[in-house]
């Protein structure tokens, strides 16, 4: 027995994070990391919350001149750009960091620096366009920033170049993250957790990863397109040089299909897990979520035109994206009916969590049907640019991911900070969010159908829009109230609340399987799963992993399909270099919009960081050379 | 603490192979990449699509030899960077690694100077039409590659040169060289493209 005991205090010096600033800026555990992701994101979502309200403070009655046309542009565009971009793939992306090794049961992510240098760049990302909103250069083309309006033509200044090159870095932040949590879900699994024992938020994740490979590439070259028309003089989206405007619509919406689903299928993940513990049983029809998961990923690629229906593309083809518009509700509707299922067979404990669940429901089905008509074309000619939209796009993006993301924020806090939120505190914010949501956004609906366009900054008194538009100005009122609401209630709960202990609510998932907040190394002794609930599966005295090296941070490598134990490989600990990276390619792309040049400095000053970063120290050659010596002589 | 376990002490600490995490985070790399490039691709045939005069009348025919020529050098080069590094990186046979590194790093630079001659010879300009520009983008986001992939091996070379080789470098090796495969075979359909389809799409 005793030659099996690991020396607890040796594994948590090598996994802990280093000291001081220099530590803080050479972190790479996934726990932090993650936990950044999602901190900052809220503060980005804190930033575009006030725009948000001060649009709706500007639209709350006629002729009104809080804000005039121009800052209104710009207020309306770094909002959905905020909340796209800077908020709801970021935030889901930090969930998937601090979740997805702690679920497989692993004690870091496949490629840590890569993950460190990953936040650095949305970070700076983030810093360089508000720094410009600041300095009056706000990005003001709108959150996809279509040609001409954004060309150079009608578009001088550094505003759109900074928008540009703003999504360079939110999408080189999100690639690593896909690359990374796609090969940890694949390579780093406990052993015994077989493909087809994968938690659901996991398999979120993978689908979410794929489609980010092939998703972000198409507008980082279409926003390339644009800035190098814009700021090197190429003709890519120029009509009378052979350059086509619609060229960028389609590479946006090639991308900004599937972002949606990016968002969207991350949250179906929370909401699997949390109808699982909640309920008490395993989920129904786990392949048929399964194969759901990845039947939208593969379909959100193909409905991009319903985005252009109003460009004037042949009929055949406008048919055929009504058609997969259509088509796509399907695995969604199937995975509603899996939870239903679950629900109604297993014994539902009403909480936050849950709570959150059942508003998603109710919201983003209202939001599903408000889409079923907008992918119908006649529809969509009548509607498109309308208040409607915003309204159909809040209910599916608010419904489907912000409901549960926030459910999720509840159902995982305990983990996170070792303590118990306040129930009622959460259920108040909760019904806060509900009906302000409703009341703020389903106005938007008759408003469209009236006949208001979006992102107009004002409107007369005779066009009969003010009672609509001052209800949904009220209800913002109940939104940020549920915000501060929550906010507080996690500030609190965070010193004060009840001790949570390791499982509080005796759920099915790895992460729950170690203390709350989880040790820097995770897992004292990596786990081995018997089942697709391993904590629900495991036998009395369940066995574990011995064996690993506890002087150096070590990764158990399993194999893709069942999980059978491959090899021990070791990952990089704290480095400088992704952040020394990061500041390289914020000199490129910060530098580029004021002379070309600085790109070309900006990469080179990368190539130079990356030399140092990968060059291995004699030490470590050293200790490499003789672990293989060791190996070769048993 | 468990009874019962599962001992993972006498596995080995390393892969140079498929099995690393390396290996995989290379590949997801070249997923990425190969989409950047596919989307280029599908905007010079959608540009074609919306122009009646692609390639423009105004830009010259461009030359084949020289192209084709840097073509075939960058393919040999996959052949040598397959045949001495790659093989050389399974069998741990670090004189054959260093052979491959040093032919494939000379080629490339004798790639990079016909890349050079091939961009002055195109006659147009990125900023005259359309075409233009997106052939100079497909050119230049191909050669940034060849320069990185170049610039790779350089380093592999001079860590090579001056220090012992361990298991570990030995997949940094192997993954080096799957990324200079994708550079060289990505130019084909690109070339294709820049080259010789315009002999074959330009009406009248």
């Amino acid at each position: 027995m005793t030659d099996y005991a690991i020396d607890e205090r040796e594994l948590d010096a090598t996994w802990s994070p280093g000291r001081g600033i220099i530590g803080w800026l050479s972190e790479t555990g996934h726990k932090e990391i993650g936990m950044r992701y999602i901190v900052t994101a809220m503060c980005f979502f804190a930033l575009a919350g006030i725009e948000a309200a001060l649009i709706r403070l500007q639209l709350s009655r006629p002729d009104n001149t809080i804000l005039g046309p121009d800052a209104y542009n710009q207020i309306f565009t770094m909002h959905g750009t905020t909340m796209m971009f800077l908020f709801a793939v970021p935030v889901m992306e930090g969930m998937g960091i601090y979740l997805v090794p702690l679920m497989v049961g692993t004690r870091n992510v496949a490629f840590p620096r890569l993950n460190a240098f990953g936040y650095y760049m949305y970070l700076f990302g983030g810093i360089f366009i508000y720094t410009m909103f600041a300095l009056g250069a706000g990005a003001d083309a709108g959150w996809f920033a279509y040609v001409p309006l954004s060309g150079p033509m009608f578009a001088p200044g550094k505003r759109v170049d900074t928008w540009a090159n703003m999504i360079t870095f939110t999408e080189v932040s999100a690639l690593v993250v896909a690359v990374e949590i796609s090969v940890t879900a694949f390579k780093q699994r406990a052993p015994g957790m077989s493909l087809n024992r994968i938690p659901l938020f996991v398999w979120a994740m993978i689908v979410t990863s794929f489609m980010i490979l092939f998703a972000m590439p198409a507008v980082m070259l279409d926003t390339g397109f644009l800035a190098l028309d814009r700021l090197v003089a190429t003709q890519f989206f120029n009509q009378s040089e052979g350059g086509d405007a619609l060229l960028y619509q389609h590479l946006f919406w090639f991308f900004g299909h599937p972002e949606v689903y990016i968002i969207f299928i991350p949250a179906l993940g929370f909401i699997s897990a949390i109808i699982t513990t909640f309920t008490g049983r395993k989920p129904f029809g786990y392949p048929v979520m399964v194969s759901s998961l990845v039947f939208t990923g593969f379909m959100a690629f193909g409905l991009w035109v319903h985005h252009m229906f109003a460009t004037g593309l042949p009929q055949l083809g406008q048919s055929f994206f009504t058609a997969a518009s259509m088509m796509i509700t399907i695995p969604t509707g199937v995975q509603i009916f899996c939870w239903i299922a679950s629900i109604s067979l297993g014994r539902l404990v009403i909480r936050t969590p849950v709570l959150y669940v059942i508003g998603f429901f109710a919201v983003f089905i209202i939001g599903g049907l408000s889409g079923v008509m907008v992918a119908s074309v006649p529809l969509d000619f009548q509607l498109h640019d309308t208040f409607f939209v915003v309204a159909h796009l809040h209910y599916v993006l608010i419904g489907g991911a912000l409901f549960p993301l926030f459910g999720a924020f509840h159902y995982w806090f305990p983990k996170w900070t070792g303590r118990m939120y306040s129930e009622r505190m959460g259920q108040w914010a909760f019904w806060l969010l509900l009906i302000g949501f409703n009341l703020t956004f389903f106005p938007m609906h008759i408003l469209g159908l009236n006949g208001m366009p979006r992102r107009i900054y004002t409107y007369g008194p005779h066009m009969g829009w003010t009672t609509l538009n001052q209800v949904a100005s009220g209800g913002a009122v109940f939104i940020v109230l549920s915000v501060v609401c929550m906010l507080a209630n996690f500030a609190i709960s965070r010193r004060r609340g009840a001790l949570a202990g390791s499982n509080p609510w005796n759920a099915d998932s790895l992460e729950w399987a170690t203390s709350s907040p989880p040790p820097s190394y995770n897992f004292l002794h990596l786990p081995v799963v018997a089942g697709p609930n391993p904590i629900w599966d495991a036998e009395p005295d369940p066995p574990v992993v011995v064996g690993m090296a506890t002087g150096h941070r070590e990764v158990l490598i399993t194999k893709t399909l069942d999980a059978e134990v491959d090899h021990r490989e070791e990952i990089p600990g704290h480095s400088l270099g992704p952040f020394y990276l990061a500041i390289a390619a914020t000199i490129a792309l910060w530098g580029a919009i004021f002379f070309a040049w600085w790109f070309t400095i900006g990469l080179c000053l990368s190539g130079i960081v990356l030399i140092f970063w990968f060059w291995p120290a004699r030490e470590q050659v050293e200790v490499d050379m003789l672990r293989e010596r060791e190996e070769a002589t048993p | 603490m468990s009874t019962r376990v599962l001992d993972v002490s006498g596995l080995p600490t390393s892969a140079a192979d498929s099995r690393a995490l390396l290996w995989w985070g290379n590949i997801g790399m070249l997923a990425i990449e190969g989409a950047m490039f596919a989307m280029l691709f599908g905007t010079w045939l959608y540009l074609k699509t919306a122009n009646l005069d692609w390639p423009p009348q105004s830009a010259q025919l461009p030359p084949l030899l020289w192209p084709s020529i840097g073509l075939g050098l960058l393919l040999i080069s996959g052949v040598l960077m397959y045949a001495f590094a790659d093989r050389g990186a399974m069998k741990d046979d670090v004189v054959a690694i260093r052979i491959g590194h040093v032919l494939c790093s000379l080629i490339a630079i004798a790639f990079l100077i016909i890349r050079w001659k091939n961009i002055a010879e195109l006659g147009f300009k990125w900023s005259d039409h359309a075409y233009g520009s997106v052939v100079w983008t497909s050119i230049g986001m191909h050669t940034l590659h060849v320069l990185t992939a170049t610039g790779e091996v350089l380093v592999l070379l001079a860590y090579e040169s001056l220090r012992p080789v361990a298991k570990k470098q030995l997949l940094d090796i192997r993954c080096t060289a799957v990324y200079w495969y994708f550079v060289a075979v990505t130019w084909i359909p690109f070339y294709l493209l820049i080259y010789v389809a315009p002999y074959y799409v330009r009406k009248g």
